[in-house]
């Protein structure tokens, strides 16, 4: 299911950010000006960093629910 | 009364009462049916509340008898009896005097041909199928990267660890939530109902509900092969994943859960991505977007080299030549120019040098022939000569003596001859 919030600290937000300025970049890099081309590759490589570190930081997280009486 | 004088009873002597005749017919069914078995379909079968005695008549196709099911046998039941069931049942025969009917009274009842349990699942599945509570169009996408996860399950025990571990070596980008549930016997499927109503109803935005179980026997299982958790199942908003018994384990659960895990460990590896496969993909995006922008480089470089050498581009080039090769020949003129300047310059400077010396040249030797002339007198006027003939000059102090009056007795002189001088004092 879709949903409406972002979680824009997720592993998910940057992953899916960098795959689309991928397939932006494969889609429309021939209409893109060289200066855009290079602000997506810049940017294409910080979100590579976020997505390395955060699987390789993370650690799980574990939580009870007690039964409702 | 016995038997013989029962059937010797003729219409003159002792007329039975419906009551003898009923008693009789009690006592002689009840002792000799006391424990039969029937195979038959269930018909009109109804459950009186609030006792909870259930009736319905059991028929083949041409005869039908009263069956009466008492409540507390009713609960012993592993599946819910209804028309047109063919089962076999086990029970004794009564007779009710006071309408002189008679009836079996149900022990047990067993489906026919399958085993009972099995029997109450496969309807379960037929009903629920029928309802499209199995349709794929029902079942909801289960996120990639789930944030939060609902794991229903026993707290104690390998299913819950088991996940973990997988969770631990896959991907652990996510909150786990743990609703403790008991999975078999009494109360569990009260507990499984209630935990993933709960799931629902927190706050916690779940990406998907696991509801997990290790394996065992039908009759463990069998608390995932109920209507109520199936239909909680279907109920739930959130995706759910079951996770139930083994491989080879289906529940009803299974058919309608959105994603049915053959294993709890499986559900981990089906629902959680892989972190090997994400950094895999990761090195490839890398690769892609260096390549994707380095290519897009180089082709500019190329262009840009190819504009280069083409000829309108060149244009400028060829009137910034002309303009250089005119200025070459400006500045060779203007050379010229100056060059020839110059040497009409010089020329004129020669002569006029050349004219100088030789008026300078005739002035000096008109000078000269002057001066030699001049010395030549001067020479005569000269004292020498004069000294030569005899005469002496004599000075007081440097300064010439020209007459007595200049000198006094003892005064120290100077004379000045022709070849010489001397000292002498005056007397």
């Amino acid at each position: 299911m879709a949903k409406e919030k972002v979680n824009t600290d997720s592993f998910e937000y940057s992953f899916r950010k960098l795959e689309k300025i991928l397939s932006d970049l494969e889609e429309n890099i021939d209409r893109k000006s060289l200066d855009s081309i290079i602000e997506n590759y810049q940017e294409g490589l910080k979100l590579l960093k976020i997505c390395r570190d955060k699987l390789s930081q993370a650690e799980l997280k574990i939580e009870k629910i007690n039964p409702e009486k | 009364m016995n038997l013989n004088s029962l059937f010797q009873n003729t219409e003159d002597e002792h007329p039975l009462t419906v009551s003898e005749l009923t008693s009789f017919i009690k006592q002689t069914l009840e002792t000799r049916l006391n424990d039969v078995f029937v195979l038959g379909e269930i018909s009109g079968f109804r459950r009186a509340m609030p006792s909870g005695h259930s009736y319905f008549v059991l028929k083949d196709n041409k005869s039908q008898i009263s069956c009466n099911l008492w409540s507390f046998r009713f609960n012993q039941l592993k599946f819910k009896p209804e028309d047109g069931m063919k089962v076999l049942i086990r029970g004794r025969v009564t007779v009710y005097e006071p309408r002189g009917t008679y009836a079996i009274e149900v022990y047990s009842i067993t489906e026919v041909g399958i085993g009972e349990l099995q029997a109450a699942f496969n309807r379960l599945k037929e009903k629920l199928l029928k309802e499209g509570l199995f349709d794929e169009e029902r079942k909801k996408h289960i996120p990639d990267f789930p944030q939060n996860v609902a794991i229903i399950t026993s707290e104690s025990g390998a299913v819950i660890e088991d996940f973990i571990k997988v969770a631990k070596k896959r991907y652990s980008n996510f909150m786990l939530y743990l609703f403790p549930v008991l999975v078999q016997g009494k109360g569990s499927i009260e507990s499984v109902c209630r935990a993933i109503k709960q799931a629902n109803d927190l706050p916690i935005d779940f990406d998907v509900i696991v509801i997990a179980r290790g394996g065992g026997s039908i009759e463990d299982l069998w608390t995932f092969n109920e209507e109520d958790v199936a239909r909680a199942v279907c109920q739930s908003k959130i995706p759910v994943v079951s996770a139930v018994g083994h491989e080879v384990d289906y529940t009803i659960c299974d058919f309608v859960a959105d994603l049915r895990a053959p294993t709890p460990s499986a559900a981990a590896e089906m629902i959680l991505p892989d972190k090997r496969e994400l950094l895999d993909n990761l090195n490839n995006y890398d690769y892609d977007l260096k390549s994707l922008v380095f290519d897009r480089i180089a082709f500019y470089r190329e262009s840009l080299d190819r504009i280069q050498s083409n000829y309108a581009f060149n244009k400028p080039r060829d009137i910034l030549n002309d303009v250089k090769i005119r200025v070459d020949e400006i500045s060779d003129e203007l050379y010229k120019i100056f060059s020839d300047t110059l040497e009409y310059y010089k020329l004129d400077l020669e002569e006029k040098h050349d004219s100088l010396a030789s008026l300078c040249k005739d002035r000096i030797t008109f000078c000269k022939n002057d001066l030699d002339y001049k010395e030549k007198i001067l020479k005569n006027l000269s004292p020498d000569n004069t000294l030569k003939r005899g005469f002496a000059v004599i000075t007081k102090h440097s300064k010439i003596v020209s007459g007595k009056i200049d000198l006094n007795s003892n005064d120290s002189v100077n004379i000045r001859f022709h070849d010489g001088s001397v000292d002498a004092t005056v007397n």
